[in-house]
């Protein structure tokens, strides 16, 4: 149905073995998990240019490449027309990092850059940008730093007309971004949140472009600071309900552009507490339904390549959405009820190639049931509970948030506790009951309690499941408030 | 919370404080919060280009292990099954006083009585007291050697089969003889809160575990030629039931008191509230 286009990335050397590949995925991944917990994640996209091959081997690092940069600048400088294959060969020698660094020191060398990128010859524009294009991809915050003259105009250019150019131009303010304070301030100054959106508004139909512009504005709303000062001009132009409208993938250019700027609804989402903005522009209908479609997809086998990348983002954005804003909503959206299986069907998908997504998937079944006794039986109707309580024996927090969607269910009323006993929740908590995790085996306390406390014939298939003896095992646990709970059980709920 | 245990009061107040908590609650996950750790690693490997193939060998999806509840038994356990049977075989037949268990109740009965009772002490002197072990044959004996010849020959059980508690070998103190008489006042001197039972029996080494559940747990008298099998804990005096109210961090020891006998205890083993009467 949909395929993902990524953006033209440089690909892996060749040479490399299917081996070293792993080992460099397991590597990179490690350091991308220490710089989340830093709150450092950075990535940056290369988008290679027209007449490069993706064969080509980086740039080598020797001694002579400074020489080269060096050399490059000097003509360039001084010829007065013949510019372009000293330009192809600045922006491919500009690949090392090494040679980045010489560049920027160059007396007048991002002078030359901008002048050339400003000038009048679209051709040297185009190569510039290149040039620029390579320097973004550093991640030593001087060359950033250094870039800072050519942003106005690159901003400009996004009202431009030539979209290959300006993919390129967005790409490159995309990977200025995360660097550093100084360069967002300067950019938001600038007007990038206008720009971006002037540029979303008038290449809509370009898919490329649309594309570009949602990486370069998730970039800006990953900053640590975004929530205060970009997240209130971002809603305040306008720019998420042009997000909301990209939302549906393509299925000729594929899903990379509704991958992009569902992450930038994320990033709003998560964000901030209140979501009111978002809602009033039907965001909640909007990725749910998209969800809804994108879940049918999955349990009819359609798993496409890099749907969780959609996925992902749009169940954060919906659980989010979610977690605030009135009661009311939730039955009054019909949309709702549909989630219901789709959320059951993408975590069974999901569970065994990213538990992760499994786990996200529960977490906004309970936002969607929390709150309301609507959702809550219609899960008893559409008969999910079985679903569930297959997911029960998973760890990492998928089987705590199924639980507590069970708890709400239990909690709304009685008939629905047995209601919940008739679809086989009792022996699935007589072996959560006997899990390692505490928090599993308080939360099996809990349903257990509402599910005596609603439903009296719970405790015959109880102590029929040997519920007594558990629990009494359970009274020498060494955490009180599990102990307290079995006690209380055995005394007040059960036969003795 | 308050303790909610009524010993032994009639007419509880059923209306006292519910410990349970839970109440259906949305919850809003922060852009940083570790749940969404794993998709935002997902999200940057791809950007950088690096997406894993369907090759990629990590495996990432992991069930919960089951634990035993006992305080102090850190034993973990792969499925219910094995719950189960960890808990039948170490847990659920132990006697409170010396912390053995026992494959089933009645062989727990049979220890408690022989070992803890100081009735059976004095009675079998006079008659035939100790149990033949096999279920239905009902026959008595003077000693419990007799006893062991009776099993060997009449049931076949091997005549290598441990029956007495041998000196432990495993770096624990040998506690030295001690003569009968002296050992019913001794008892009642040692009170320590029953969670220190369960917490010791459990902290004692897995292969005597093993031994014990072998060899039946009984043992003759301790008369002047017998040893006694050294404990390894403190004793406990007390019903379990009598002490829902103070549990403390396991506090367990390897020294045995001077003044604790392990011969014929007075005192009556915790058989549980899961005892079926």
């Amino acid at each position: 149905m949909w395929r993902l286009s990524s953006v033209r990335h440089k690909a892996a050397p060749q040479g490399r073995s299917v081996e070293e590949s792993k080992l460099k995925r397991r590597e990179q991944e490690k350091v991308l998990r220490q710089a989340r917990k830093d709150r450092q994640l950075v990535s940056k996209r290369l988008l290679l240019s027209d007449d490069e091959d993706d064969d080509d081997a980086p740039t080598p690092m020797d001694a002579d490449s400074g020489d080269r940069v060096v050399g490059l600048v000097h003509q360039l400088q001084h010829s007065s027309h013949e510019k372009e294959p000293q330009l192809k060969a600045l922006s491919k020698a500009l690949r090392n990092p090494s040679a980045q660094t010489i560049f920027i020191k160059q007396e007048n060398s991002m002078h030359l850059l901008v002048g050339l990128l400003s000038g009048s010859q679209a051709q040297w524009r185009l190569l510039a940008a290149q040039c620029l294009h390579e320097l973004s991809q550093s991640h030593q915050p001087n060359v950033t730093l250094a870039c800072l003259p050519a942003t106005p105009y690159l901003l400009t250019y996004l009202s431009g007309q030539s979209t290959k150019f300006t993919e390129r131009c967005l790409y490159t303010l995309g990977n200025l971004c995360p660097d550093s304070d100084v360069i967002r301030d300067k950019l938001l100054a600038q007007g990038i949140v206008p720009a971006l959106k002037k540029c979303m508004e008038s290449q809509r139909y370009n898919l490329a472009v649309v594309e570009a512009v949602g990486f370069t504005l998730s970039q800006l709303l990953q900053a640590k600071d975004a929530a205060e000062k970009i997240i209130p001009m971002v809603l305040a132009s306008g720019l998420h309900s042009h997000l909301l409208s990209v939302l549906t993938p393509d299925p000729q250019f594929g899903l990379a552009p509704a991958i992009e700027c569902a992450w930038c609804l994320h990033y709003l989402t998560c964000s901030t507490v209140d979501n009111s903005a978002l809602r009033a522009e039907g965001a909640l209908s909007r990725c749910s339904s998209l969800l809804v479609t994108l879940g049918d997809a999955v349990s009819k086998g359609n798993k496409e390549d890099g749907m969780e990348l959609l996925v992902w983002p749009l169940l954060r954005s919906v659980g989010n959405l979610l977690s605030s804003g009135p009661t009311e909503d939730m039955s009054s959206q019909v949309g709702h009820l549909h989630l219901l299986p789709t959320l059951c069907a993408l975590a069974r998908a999901y569970l065994p190639s990213q538990p992760a997504l499994a786990r996200e998937s529960t977490w906004v079944l309970n936002n969607l049931t929390a709150d309301s006794r609507e959702l809550c039986v219609a899960l008893l109707d559409l008969n999910l509970i079985p679903d569930l309580i297959q997911l029960l024996p998973f760890s990492q927090g998928i089987n705590t948030m199924v639980l507590r969607v069970l708890g709400n269910v239990a909690h709304k009323t009685n008939s629905y506790c047995s209601r919940l006993a008739q679809a086989g929740l009792v022996p699935a908590l007589c072996a959560t009951l006997r899990m390692s995790e505490p928090d599993i085996v308080v939360l099996s306390l809990e349903v257990l309690f509402m599910l005596l406390a609603g439903c009296p014939q719970v405790a015959e298939e109880f102590v029929k499941q040997d519920g007594i003896t558990l629990l009494e095992a359970i009274q020498y646990n060494g955490e009180g408030e599990i102990r307290q709970r079995a006690a209380h059980l055995l005394e007040h709920h059960l036969p003795s | 919370m308050s303790n909610l245990r009524c010993f032994g009061i009639e007419g509880c107040d059923a209306d006292q404080k519910s410990p349970f908590s839970f109440t259906p609650q949305r919850l809003h996950v922060n852009k940083d919060h570790p749940l969404f750790e794993d998709g935002d690693i997902y999200r940057h490997m791809y950007l950088q280009n690096l997406t894993a193939s369907e090759t990629d060998d990590q495996p990432k999806l992991s069930v919960s292990e089951f634990g035993c509840h006992i305080s102090g038994c850190r034993q973990l356990l792969r499925s219910v099954e094995e719950y189960e049977h960890h808990y039948a075989s170490l847990h659920r037949h132990t006697c409170s006083s010396c912390r053995r268990c026992f494959p089933s109740a009645r062989l727990l009965d049979v220890h408690i009585e022989e070992w803890h009772d100081s009735l059976f002490n004095i009675l079998s002197h006079s008659r035939d007291m100790y149990q033949c072990l096999v279920e239905g044959c009902g026959l008595k004996f003077r000693t419990s050697t007799q006893r062991k010849d009776h099993l060997i020959k009449v049931h076949k059980y091997p005549p290598d089969f441990r029956f007495d508690k041998a000196k432990r070998e495993h770096g624990k103190e040998i506690k030295p003889q001690r003569k009968q008489s002296s050992s019913v006042e001794v008892m009642q001197g040692v009170c320590e809160s029953a969670s220190d039972v369960c917490e010791d029996m459990c902290a004692a080494e897995r292969d005597q575990q093993e031994e014990d559940m072998e060899a039946m747990e009984l043992q003759g008298p301790s008369g002047p030629g017998a040893q006694g099998s050294p404990c390894v804990g403190t004793s406990a005096g007390q019903q379990a039931t009598e002490t829902g109210s103070d549990w403390q961090k396991p506090r367990y020891s390897y020294r045995v008191p001077a003044t604790v006998c392990f011969g014929q205890g007075s005192v009556r083993g915790f058989r549980g509230r899961g005892r079926r009467k």
